[in-house]
């Protein structure tokens, strides 16, 4: 499958001025802009890494540049959200995409594990939905507040899981500032911290589960993240990631995005 | 006080400044009886109440809160409730899906001229508070 990538890497190096993808040195993977000349046979397609804030951050410092990028499909609906949001301009971004094996969609519980044109690899079946969040889902309202104040107050207030979102870019953050989440308290007092982040993920998160992944504390965070795509699924009919055409219904007026319940 | 359960809740209500605030100070101009509960907060439209702000309210000590706003269609911004009218679902959810009764939180519209409205939501909330109990019980114990 790498082989069928780098070539499709090779070719874009001709018309884009780099391509963003991981690559392997000194025994580390890092993300990396690969450029012509570059060796090629050093890039990586693991881990997951979400190389669409990589591809932001360049499109911001150099306004005029073209870039490709390598993507999962968890970072092509990173994607769509964040054009929609003016954090990449589609017009200079070209995806050379590739799909997950099977083993990573079960273990991501990824219901979408290929972008939609991948260069290399079969698109996999769906994994299956996170079994936790049916379970937690269903717990009385006492038992839910117990799971989540235990699982909360291993909290660090890393950040960790602000930093890694491809869908956190505001500047000025709801986390950090005073009036709504009290700095020197550690674990954050609940619900402050986690419900703040959990509110603003609606209609953004992607499910690309970084979050989790990069949480120190083991906290399951997409339980809760799950439940808002749900909700907003419900509520308003929104998938997020799936249609960059369709803008964001929370600031739509009634008549462009009525209720759907 | 209440008589029979010797507990008395704190509300804090948003109330937008073009409406409800207008609706609130029309039942105390008509010397209409609204629960003593209510702590308002003025804010220019429901729109402006963010989730933070409600989540706030909550670990602030309120055992409820109301966000109180234009109905659909009278918003002096044209359309900032409508905002209010789906993010408030949203976060009634959310409460509930970390486990705190959504029950207390409420949305509700109530326009200038609906004095008696005002008081109906008001004592009907309050009421219903009352009866869940304290929401310290809930996020401290």
């Amino acid at each position: 499958m790498i082989a069928a990538i780098r070539e499709a890497v090779a070719e874009r190096l001709g018309s884009c001025d780099g391509v963003v993808a991981l690559r392997r040195r000194n025994g580390g993977v890092a993300p990396h802009l690969f450029q012509k000349g570059d060796e090629l046979a050093e890039m990586e397609l693991s881990p997951r890494y979400p190389l669409m804030t990589v591809v932001s951050r360049l499109h911001k410092a150099f306004p005029a540049i073209r870039l490709g990028v390598v993507a999962r499909g968890c970072d092509e609906r990173a994607y769509v959200e964040m054009a929609k949001r003016n954090q990449i301009d589609p017009t200079r971004l070209e995806i050379i995409g590739f799909a997950c094996t099977a083993e990573e969609a079960q273990a991501c519980y990824c219901r979408e594990p290929s972008p939609k044109h991948p260069v290399a690899g079969t698109p996999p079946a769906p994994g299956p939905p996170n079994p936790l969040v049916a379970k937690y889902d269903s717990l009385p309202l006492e038992e839910r507040r117990s799971f989540w104040k235990k699982q909360f107050s291993k909290c660090i207030k890393c950040y960790g899981c602000r930093n890694i979102c491809p869908e956190c870019f505001c500047e000025a953050c709801a986390m950090e500032d005073m009036a709504w989440v009290e700095p020197g308290l550690l674990a954050p007092p609940f619900p402050t911290f986690h419900l703040i982040r959990a509110m603003h993920m609606a209609s953004r998160c992607v499910a690309c589960r970084e979050c989790e992944h990069t949480c120190p504390a083991y906290i399951p965070l997409t339980v809760l993240y799950d439940l808002m795509r749900r909700d907003i699924a419900d509520l308003l009919g929104y998938i997020p990631g799936a249609d960059i055409e369709a803008q964001q219904p929370l600031s739509l007026s009634l008549e462009q995005a009525p209720l759907k319940k | 006080m209440s008589v029979e359960s010797g507990f008395d809740p704190k509300i804090v209500a948003f109330m937008c400044n073009w409406c409800t605030y207008a609706g609130a100070d029309n039942a105390g101009v008509a010397r209409m009886e609204s629960p003593h509960n209510i702590l308002a907060v003025r804010v220019m439209c429901s729109g402006r109440v963010s989730p933070e702000m409600v989540i706030r309210a909550f670990r602030s000590g309120a055992d409820g809160v109301l966000v109180m706003g234009c109905h659909i269609g009278d918003c002096h911004y044209a359309a900032g409730n409508h905002r209010t009218a789906k993010r408030m679902p949203l976060l009634r959810n959310l409460l509930g899906y970390v486990g705190i009764n959504p029950e207390r939180m409420e949305l509700a519209w109530v326009s200038a001229g609906e004095a008696p409205r005002f008081v109906e939501v008001t004592q009907a909330f309050t009421k219903k508070i009352r009866n869940l109990g304290p929401l310290a019980q809930e996020v401290t114990e």
